[in-house]
C-alpha cells in the first residue's frame, strides 16, 4: 500500500515492518517526527511496540540497548546533537555489539535549517565504529530502516541510520506495509561478562577486535544485499560517486541525456566502505567526482583506497576545496560539477571558475560555493533585507519570566547588559532575541546551570543567573545543579517550566500533567527534585504576575548560595488547544499616545501599528489582535496611560 | 513534464495548509509529487516555506528541494519573506505576490522603512512579466491564494491543466473541518480575482 509521508514517519514504518519491540527517542529537530510516528501508532494499535520519550538520547539510547541485548529489536531516535549526549553509551556500546537488531536512527541537517552545529553524524559513526546508511529519499528511508535490523543482526553491531533534513522532511509516496507483526522473540539476555563488562584490558582489547571483525561483516553483508549501486556506461573512465541525499539531484541532473557518458556509484551504505564496489570503480576510472554535503567522508575513503589500490587517477571533491563543507549542496553546483567532470584535465584546477557565471561567493576559496542562499538576488537590486526574528508566542509565559528579570534588575540597579544571564535550549532561548536582549550564552542542554557557576569562580562583578526550559531540566540540568549546591556557589537558577517539550513539538516530558502522560505514567514535579537535592531557597511563582515575579527575583538576587525560582505556568499553545480564552485585552485608539512601550517592552506578536486617521498625534496607535491575543496581561502590566482594557470572551469590557 | 513550486511567507498564515491542497491535488491526479515544509520556527513567528515539485512522468527521477532559479511558480504570502525568495524564481517564471506585510517588532521601534508591494513587484519584474499581483484579498488569505492559483495554474503550465475549481472546491470540504462555509467563500471570490488577473498578464 502507498501513502504520502515524511521520511520520518518512513523510518517509523520501516522500523515496524521490522518488528521493533522497543523505540526510545530525545525530541530533536529534524528528526523528532520518528518517534512520534511509532507513539501514535503504538496508542492506536495492539499489538504495538513499547514506545517512550525518554529522558534524554543517552538514556533512549540504553534502553534500546538493553532490549536489543535481551535478544529484540530496538530502535532509538535522536537528531545529532542527541548524539554526542548519547556518545558515552555508544562508544561502548559498539565494543560489545549487540544481539537483537539495534538501530539509531539520527538526523543531521545541512545547512542549519533548525539552527544547530553542521555536524556530520557519519565522522562520528566512524570513530565509534558502526555501520552507516544513509537514504535517498523517503521510500529508501522506509526500505534502509528495515534493512537496518538485518544488517545489525547480520554483522551483531548497532547500525546508525543517518539522514538529513532534505529526506526526514521531504513528503512523497511511500510503498510500505504500514502494518505492524511481533516478531515474537523470547527476552533472553545471556550473562558474559567478556562481552558486556569493561573489566580488564584483556576484555576491553578483545571487544575492540570483536568490533573490527563485525566491522568486516557489515561491509560484506551491505555488499551483498546490494544496498550499494555501480553503473558502468561502455567503456567510460569518469565516474559520478553519490551519497544518500544527493542521489535523487545527480539522477535529476542526468535525466533527458544531460551528461550522458558518465558511469555512476550510489552509495546508500557509506561506511564501511564498499570496498568491492569501489574496486570495480577504481578498474575503469581515471576521473571521479564525489558528491556529497558536509564533510569530505566518503571522499577520504576513496581516496585512502585509491592509495592502497595504487590508483593514479583524479578525484574532485572537497579536500581540494572544488566543494564546499558549509549548508546544502544546490543542483547548480551539482550541475556545474558534473560539467567539471565531463569537460577534461583542462578544467580541474580548484581555482577555475570561468564557467560559473560570477556567481563566486565574495571572499570564499571555493570554487563552487553554494548560491542558494535566500535574499542573494533581492540583495544584488539593492532591496532591504528583511529578517523576522524569531519570538515568543501571543501569550507564552516565557515572556512573562523574562520580562519579570529585566524588571527585577533594574529594581536592584543592575541591567542585562552588566548582569551575566546563562540561556539554554529549547523555547526559553528566545530570550536572546528582542526585545528581551536578556540571554547570553547557548551551548547545549543543560550547560547554562554550569557555565553560570564558571562565570562565578571568575568573579564577575554582578550576581549570576542560569535560565532553563523543564525539559531540558530534567534532560542535563539536575547534575549540574547539584554540583552548584555541594560547592557552595552563589547562583539564581530560574526553570521556566510550562509544562512540555515545546520547541521540538509539545512533546511530554516528566514534569507534563498526570492526565498526559502515557498509561501507566506518572508525573514527576521539578520541585520536589529540587527540594529533595537540599536546596532551601526555592519559591514557586506564576509569571504572568509581575508583581510577584519581580519581587521574588529581585529578592533572591540579593541572597547567598543557591537559589531556585520555578516560573510556572502553561505553554500557550497547548492550553489554546484544549481551552477557550476566558478573556482577551484591547487598546483604547482614543487613549493610546503610541509611546510603545507595550511592544518595547513585550514583543508580543498580537500587537500591531494601526493607523489612526490623524486622530492621535502620531496619526497611529497600537493596537491589539484580538484573534492572537491570549489575554496574558503582560502589556497591560506597560502601559501608564490606562489605554489596555479586557473583555470577557464574548461578553462586554471591563 | 515537471513543475517546481516554492511557496513563502509566515508562520499562522496557512501556508503548510495550502501547500498540503495543492500537492494534494497533483497526488489525486496520479502525478509523482514531493512536497517539503520548512516549517521549524512557524509558532514563533519565523519564515515558512513550502517546495512543491511535480511531474506527470512517474519515471523521472527528482529530489524534493528546489534550487535557487529553478522555481516555475512562486508563491509570495508576505512581502519582505518574498523578496527574500525571489533568488528561488526562474527568469521568466510566474509569481503570484500577496499584498500583505508584517513589520518585525524591532523594525516598528526603529522605525525603520518596510518595502512596499510596489517594490516586491518591481524587483520581481526585473525577473518575469508574468506577475499576478494579488492586492484584495479576502480573508483567510491562503484560501483566497488557493483560488487564484486554481484559475491561474492551468493557463500558467500544460502539466496543471489538471487543475479545476470543483476538484479543489471539494478538497476544502473534505480535507478542512473548521470554518467550511468562510474557506469556500474566500476560495471562490479569489477564483474570481485569479480569472479577471488572467486577462491583463
Amino acid at each position: 500500500m502507498k501513502r504520502s509521508i515524511i521520511g520520518n514517519q518512513a523510518v517509523a514504518y520501516g522500523a515496524l515492518a521490522a518488528g521493533i519491540d522497543v523505540a526510545a527517542g530525545y525530541p530533536g529537530t529534524p528528526s523528532s517526527e520518528a518517534l512520534n510516528e511509532l507513539l501514535h501508532f503504538s496508542r492506536k494499535n495492539n499489538p504495538a511496540p513499547y514506545v517512550e520519550w525518554s529522558v534524554n538520547e543517552k538514556v533512549a539510547f540504553e534502553l534500546a540497548t538493553g532490549a536489543a541485548w535481551a535478544g529484540k529489536r530496538a530502535l532509538a531516535t535522536m537528531k545529532m546533537s542527541g548524539a554526542n549526549v548519547a556518545a558515552d553509551s555508544i562508544l561502548s556500546v559498539a565494543y560489545s555489539g549487540t544481539k537483537g537488531g539495534l538501530v539509531l536512527y539520527i538526523a543531521d541537517d545541512p545547512g542549519a535549517e533548525a539552527g544547530m552545529p553542521e555536524q556530520d553524524t557519519r565522522l562520528f559513526a566512524q570513530w565509534a565504529g558502526l555501520p552507516v546508511l544513509e537514504p535517498a529519499d523517503p521510500a529508501r528511508a522506509y526500505e534502509l530502516a528495515r534493512y537496518a535490523f538485518q544488517l545489525s543482526e547480520a554483522c551483531e553491531l548497532p547500525v546508525i541510520l543517518r539522514s538529513v533534513t532534505s529526506v526526514a522532511h521531504a513528503k512523497q509516496e511511500v510503498e510500505g506495509e504500514y502494518a505492524y507483526t511481533s516478531l515474537k522473540r523470547k527476552a533472553d539476555f545471556e550473562k558474559n561478562i567478556f562481552r558486556y563488562t569493561k573489566a580488564g584490558a584483556v576484555i576491553c582489547m578483545d571487544q575492540h577486535r570483536d568490533l573490527l571483525e563485525r566491522l568486516k561483516t557489515a561491509e560484506s553483508s551491505a555488499s551483498k544485499a546490494g544496498i550499494n549501486s555501480l553503473h558502468k556506461v561502455g567503456g567510460g573512465d569518469l565516474f559520478v560517486v553519490a551519497a544518500g541525499a544527493l542521489i535523487p539531484y545527480v539522477r535529476e541532473a542526468m535525466s533527458g541525456g544531460n551528461h550522458h557518458g558518465l558511469s555512476t556509484l550510489f552509495l546508500e551504505s557509506v561506511f564501511p566502505l564498499d570496498t568491492q564496489l569501489a574496486g570495480e570503480m577504481f578498474e575503469k576510472a581515471t576521473r571521479i567526482l564525489v558528491l556529497e554535503e558536509l564533510e569530505p567522508f566518503v571522499e577520504m575513503q576513496l581516496r585512502s583506497e585509491a592509495s592502497r589500490l595504487g590508483w593514479r587517477g583524479t578525484i574532485l571533491g572537497k579536500l581540494d576545496e572544488l566543494f564546499p563543507r558549509i549548508g546544502k549542496y544546490s543542483q547548480e553546483i551539482m550541475g556545474r560539477g558534473l560539467t567539471l567532470l565531463s569537460q577534461g584535465r583542462k578544467a580541474d584546477s580548484p581555482t577555475r571558475d570561468s564557467d560559473s557565471g560570477g556567481e563566486k561567493a565574495a571572499g570564499g576559496p571555493t570554487a563552487l560555493q553554494p548560491t542558494e542562499q535566500p535574499g542573494t538576488a533581492a540583495k544584488a537590486a539593492a532591496a532591504p533585507n528583511v529578517k523576522h526574528p524569531i519570538t515568543f508566542c501571543a501569550g507564552c509565559p516565557h515572556r512573562g519570566s523574562f520580562m519579570a528579570i529585566n524588571r527585577a534588575l533594574k529594581k536592584i540597579g543592575l541591567n542585562r547588559d552588566n548582569t551575566v544571564v546563562t540561556g539554554d535550549i529549547g523555547c526559553t532561548i528566545l530570550g536572546m532575541n528582542p526585545p528581551f536582549h536578556t540571554c547570553w550564552t547557548e551551548v547545549s542542554m543543560g550547560s547554562s546551570i554550569g557555565l553560570a557557576q564558571g562565570f562565578f569562580w571568575a568573579g564577575v562583578e554582578n550576581p549570576v543567573i542560569a535560565t532553563i526550559g523543564d525539559s531540558t531540566f530534567f534532560h542535563a540540568g539536575i547534575p549540574p545543579l547539584v554540583n552548584a549546591l555541594q560547592h557552595g556557589t552563589n547562583l539564581l537558577v530560574i526553570i521556566l517550566d510550562n509544562g512540555w517539550t515545546s520547541m521540538t513539538g509539545f512533546q511530554v516530558n516528566p514534569g507534563t500533567a498526570e492526565q498526559f502522560q502515557a498509561k501507566g505514567a506518572r508525573r514527576v514535579e521539578i520541585e520536589g527534585i529540587v527540594r529533595g537535592m537540599g536546596v532551601e531557597n526555592l519559591q514557586v511563582i506564576g509569571p504572568f504576575d509581575q508583581e510577584q515575579s519581580v519581587d521574588t527575583i529581585a529578592k533572591a538576587l540579593q541572597q547567598q548560595g543557591v537559589k531556585v525560582i520555578i516560573c510556572q505556568q502553561e505553554c500557550a499553545l497547548t492550553a489554546a488547544r484544549r481551552e477557550e480564552r476566558a478573556l482577551i485585552y484591547l487598546i483604547d485608539s482614543e487613549k493610546c499616545t503610541f509611546c510603545r512601550s507595550c511592544l518595547r517592552e513585550t514583543g508580543c506578536p498580537a500587537l500591531y501599528v494601526k493607523a489612526n486617521g490623524g486622530k492621535s498625534k502620531h496619526g497611529q496607535v497600537m493596537a491589539i489582535d484580538p484573534e492572537l491575543c491570549t489575554g496574558c496581561g503582560l502589556c497591560f502590566t506597560c502601559c501608564k496611560f490606562e489605554a489596555i482594557g479586557r473583555q470577557k470572551v464574548g461578553g462586554s469590557k471591563s | 513534464m515537471m513543475q517546481s513550486i516554492f511557496m513563502t511567507g509566515l508562520g499562522g498564515q496557512g501556508i503548510i495548509t495550502l501547500a498540503n491542497l495543492i500537492s494534494g491535488q497533483a497526488s489525486d491526479k496520479g502525478l509523482k509529487v514531493t512536497l517539503f515544509n520548512a516549517k521549524g520556527m512557524a509558532q514563533r513567528g519565523g519564515r515558512v516555506t513550502s517546495e512543491i515539485r511535480l511531474s506527470d512522468d512517474p519515471d523521472l527521477a527528482f529530489g524534493a528541494r528546489i534550487c535557487a532559479g529553478k522555481a516555475d511558480i512562486l508563491i509570495g504570502m508576505e512581502i519582505g519573506e518574498t523578496i527574500n525568495s525571489l533568488s528561488y524564481l526562474k527568469e521568466g517564471g510566474a509569481a503570484i505576490l500577496l499584498d500583505y506585510a508584517f513589520v518585525p517588532t524591532t523594525m516598528v521601534l526603529k522605525k525603520e522603512p518596510y518595502p512596499s508591494f510596489q517594490q516586491l513587484t518591481e524587483l520581481c519584474a526585473q525577473k518575469t512579466d508574468r506577475i499576478f499581483a494579488v492586492s484584495e484579498a479576502g480573508h483567510p488569505y491562503n484560501m483566497f491564494l488557493l483560488g487564484v492559483f486554481s484559475a491561474v495554474a492551468p493557463e500558467i503550465a500544460p502539466t496543471l491543466s489538471f487543475f479545476s475549481k470543483k476538484s479543489v472546491e471539494q478538497a476544502i470540504t473534505t480535507k478542512l473541518k473548521r470554518g467550511l462555509e468562510e474557506n469556500l467563500e474566500t476560495f471562490n471570490g479569489g477564483y474570481a480575482h485569479g480569472r479577471s488577473l488572467l486577462q491583463h498578464v
